[in-house]
């Protein structure tokens, strides 16, 4: 029976630990920096918000790349 | 009359002044601006703006005249503009006009699908953002004139290396609390167990299971979150200081250590959990303090972002364009319509007028002639001028004042200096007894583990737990119900100050009165219909706050007016307005401009024959005469501070019932006054809603300022009334002196608390199990009575 508590004891360390970690993480990250932003972002979510996440990370990736270039022509 | 909400910014005004748009459903606009935005959101596809406002409001958009050309400027980018390491720039704005979720998602969704920008986010706390931009693809101009088509403005700032620190700091602060939270939490959970185990009885392995699990996530917080005692405690030592910090990692360490041994084999209980939550207790309280001084870091980059960046010399017959600091005395300074002053100097050339608003309080701009002097800070309102400098901007009057509160808002903390002093006695003697306690029974009994275990007991209950929450509970309560009064008190400790307060200084425009200009008396022949138009639509043709006060009182009173087309329409600085129609030649406003009037005066001439004279006043607030007899009869001293003349002052304070009064009071000369009552034994507070209130509001030992002040005055403000009305003063004292009441009486709990069980402690009747438990049991005596704080209703004067 104490062998049975013992793993459960080890697993819900280790697994609240790494949520720990995760949340550490994100706030090094700077992601809890604007407390009132972060709460008002989850009233706005929405899909299309997630779509132009991506459609940004896509036009910087391509800005990235046109910099790059110009860049080595330069050069 | 019915009250309908602008379509944009969800202000409520009267249906009349709308601008109305026949759709389905019907669209009302307050402004030209709102209008214009509202369209432009709507054509872009970013209507969905709206529904994430809700039934939030926000401010008018912004008329701004500015050229955003100076952001191009080479001066510019080598004082704002960075190069990061991908070739991109990048430059730090505050954006003005941010009132909600929504405006931030606006601004972040136009911004963040303009071509060239690779990133603008913007911090919804403190406003500012950081655009990074590609500068072959768009310039900066055209990003900031993206930013003010929707209703926005931005001014850049510097990154200073204190704002850095601040931020750093707060982050390393928030990332310790966290994991004390986190780990308090699970032994709570923990705990539940534990102690449910010692009544129900559970074997030795059970118990030691109990243990390691407490023992792993106390490690954490004791060694990371509570290393900012260890470190507090070092540098105290080093400075001969016994502090706070000493006393919290002593007994936490203490307790830590003693717990080990029961874990790896003594006998006893272990108290991992106290070591938990007095680090987390502690540490929650020092956070607050953190954010309280970021938020100060934040506050002076507002302040420092409405500096302008540069200014117009005439040297050698042409203009040059330079820095503020290159500015040296007895160069000729150009300034135009809409820029502001950067230098104290005396007009050389051209005639204008200036908004003094910020630096003298005056509601209406001040003309300008040959030989006046010039303010730093002021706006040019009308047309260019020319003066030679006097000061260089060192010394001007604009960065005097900048200076100033940056000094205020650094050294405001003295409460929390005599908190630290007490808590420097009560950690010493805690400290001093438990010493004792510890030498006494070691040498009376000889054994170590009974003496070390009555040591910790005396730590343990003695932990000022109590007292640490005898006041914030209370001042939780007292805020919470302030909050819901309206009354938005920025920082606990304001409400002790307050209740302590027997000085209030009030400024007139905006606190007691209500700023607006209404007609009070009127000398009129019979105008004809046409000559009552006329009238109206050359107030109409006026933003001017006497224009707008005549147009409303001709709206109030006559019915059929309407609008003819006026031409030639011109402002006369100082002066009022001259139009045609037709044939006729019209004038508004002050003939006779050298004669001082006890109230300001508009005069209403056809062809140079005057029809009508109106005497305009500001209006009293409703609840003034009220607030200020509950006030006086609270034996506190009410004195009013204006910036206008004795005249208009005087017949305010007798209106009001206020017998001491100054006027002509500078902003300087306000905080000087205010700083002469601190030293003369009082507790000042001070209530203001202008910029020119900014630093007497930061000299006082509380500030308060209306909610519809200016944004500055907010900032360095401890106490923003919502609603405008004066009466939150009278409601903050109610509420605050009950509040302080009840601290009082929780401190007296706590030090009843201490007095009975640390004698107790040390007779050694107390195990330290024991000694947490009554420590939590003292603590929930505090809660509990605290919650009593609102069990009255507001009561002040006649009112309830």
């Amino acid at each position: 029976m104490n062998g049975i508590l013992w793993l459960e004891l080890t697993v819900g360390i280790i697994v609240s630990f790494t949520l720990l970690g995760i949340f550490i993480w994100g706030a090094k990250q700077g992601q809890f920096d604007d407390g009132k932003k972060m709460m008002g972002g989850l009233l706005n979510d929405s899909t299309e918000d997630l779509q132009d996440a991506v459609k940004k990370d896509e036009k910087v990736k391509a800005m990235k790349e046109k910099k790059a270039l110009k860049k080595k022509e330069n050069q | 009359m019915s009250i309908v909400k602008c379509s944009h910014c969800h202000l409520e005004f009267e249906e009349k002044v709308m601008i109305k748009e026949s759709q389905n459903p019907e669209l009302n606009f307050c402004c030209n601006g709102c209008q214009g935005v509202y369209h432009l959101l709507k054509d872009d596809g970013l209507d969905s703006f709206y529904d994430k406002m809700g039934n939030n409001s926000i401010a008018p958009p912004i008329a701004v005249d500015q050229d955003s050309t100076n952001f191009d400027m080479e001066s510019f980018g080598k004082r704002y503009i960075k190069i990061n390491k991908d070739g991109f720039s990048s430059v730090d704005l505050i954006i003005e006009g941010i009132h909600c979720a929504a405006c931030i998602w606006l601004n972040e969704k136009v911004l963040n699908t303009t071509d060239g920008i690779v990133d603008a986010s913007i911090n919804f706390t403190n406003n500012k953002a950081k655009i990074v931009w590609d500068e072959d693809t768009i310039k900066l101009s055209e990003i900031i004139n993206k930013i003010r088509s929707i209703g926005y403005n931005a001014y850049p700032y510097d990154r200073t290396v204190s704002e850095k620190k601040a931020t750093a700091n707060k982050k390393d602060y928030f990332i310790r609390m966290s994991i004390a939270v986190f780990a308090s939490m699970n032994i709570m959970m923990i705990g539940v167990a534990k102690y449910t185990g010692f009544f129900t009885g559970m074997d030795d392995e059970m118990l030691r299971m109990i243990h390691m699990a407490e023992f792993i996530f106390s490690t954490p917080v004791l060694f990371y979150s509570g290393w900012i005692f260890f470190r507090g405690a070092y540098y105290g030592l080093k400075n001969k200081i016994v502090n706070m910090d000493f006393l919290v990692a002593t007994g936490a360490t203490l307790t830590y250590i003693y717990s080990l041994y029961v874990l790896f084999g003594g006998a006893g209980h272990s108290y991992f959990d106290s070591v938990a939550m007095i680090i987390t207790f502690v540490l929650v309280g020092k956070y607050l303090e953190v954010l309280g001084k970021k938020s100060a870091v934040d506050t002076m980059d507002k302040i420092k972002s409405q500096i302008p960046l540069e200014a117009t010399i005439i040297q050698d017959g042409g203009k040059k364009v330079v820095s503020l600091d290159e500015i040296k005395i007895d160069d000729i300074v150009e300034v135009k319509n809409g820029e502001k002053a950067s230098v104290d100097g005396i007009v050389i050339s051209g005639n204008s007028s200036f908004d003094e608003s910020s630096i003298s309080g005056e509601s209406l701009p001040v003309s300008k002639k040959v030989g006046d002097k010039i303010y730093s800070g002021t706006i040019n309102t009308s047309d260019v001028i020319r003066y030679k400098a006097v000061k260089d901007y060192a010394n001007s009057t604009l960065n005097t004042i900048v200076e100033l509160l940056e000094e205020t808002l650094n050294s405001k903390p003295n409460i929390e200096n005599q908190a630290n002093e007490l808590s420097k006695h009560f950690s010493l003697t805690i400290l001093t007894v438990a010493l004792i306690s510890f030498f006494g029974w070691y040498f009376y009994e000889g054994d170590f583990e009974s003496s070390l275990i009555i040591t910790i007991s005396v730590i343990v209950i003695a932990c000022p737990c109590a007292l640490a929450l005898a006041t914030p509970i209370a001042s939780l309560i007292g805020i919470s119900w302030l909050s819901r009064e309206g009354l938005l008190f920025k920082e606990a400790k304001f409400l002790e100050v307050f209740a302590k307060a027997n000085t209030v200084v009030l400024d007139k425009t905006g606190t007691i009165t209500h700023g607006k200009l209404s007609v009070t008396n009127i000398n009129m022949e019979d105008l004809s219909d046409i000559e009552l138009n006329l009238l109206y639509s050359l107030c109409d043709s006026s933003t001017h706050p006497v224009s707008i006060g005549v147009k409303n009182y001709l709206e109030k009173n006559y019915s059929s007016l309407h609008h003819l087309d006026l031409e030639n329409i011109e402002q006369l600085p100082s002066l009022g307005i001259k139009a045609s129609y037709q044939d006729i030649c019209l004038f508004g406003g002050r003939a006779d401009d050298n004669i001082e009037h006890e109230n300001t005066v508009y005069q209403f001439l056809l062809n140079d024959k005057l029809l009508a004279t109106f005497e305009l006043e500001d209006t009293l607030k409703e609840d003034a005469v009220d607030t200020i007899k509950y006030l006086q009869g609270q034996n506190i001293d009410v004195i009013m501070c204006s910036g206008d003349n004795e005249k208009i002052v005087s017949k305010i304070a007798s209106q009001v019932g206020i017998k001491e009064y100054k006027s002509k009071m500078s902003p300087i000369a306000k905080a000087q006054y205010i700083k002469e009552l601190k030293e003369s034994g009082k507790i000042v507070v001070m209530a203001g809603d202008g910029v020119n209130d900014a630093i007497a509001l930061s000299s006082a030992d509380i500030s308060i300022s209306m909610g519809n002040g200016a944004d500055i005055s907010i900032a360095v403000s401890d106490v923003v009334i919502l609603n405008d009305k004066l009466e939150g003063i009278a409601k903050s004292f109610y509420i605050s002196k009950r509040t302080y009441k009840f601290i009082k009486q929780n401190l007296g709990i706590s030090l009843v608390y201490n007095i009975i069980t640390i004698p107790i402690a040390i007779a050694g009747f107390v195990i330290p199990l024991v000694a947490a438990l009554s420590m939590s049991l003292s603590s929930l005596l505090v809660v509990g009575n605290s919650m009593r704080i609102k069990n009255k209703d507001i009561k002040y004067g006649d009112k309830k």
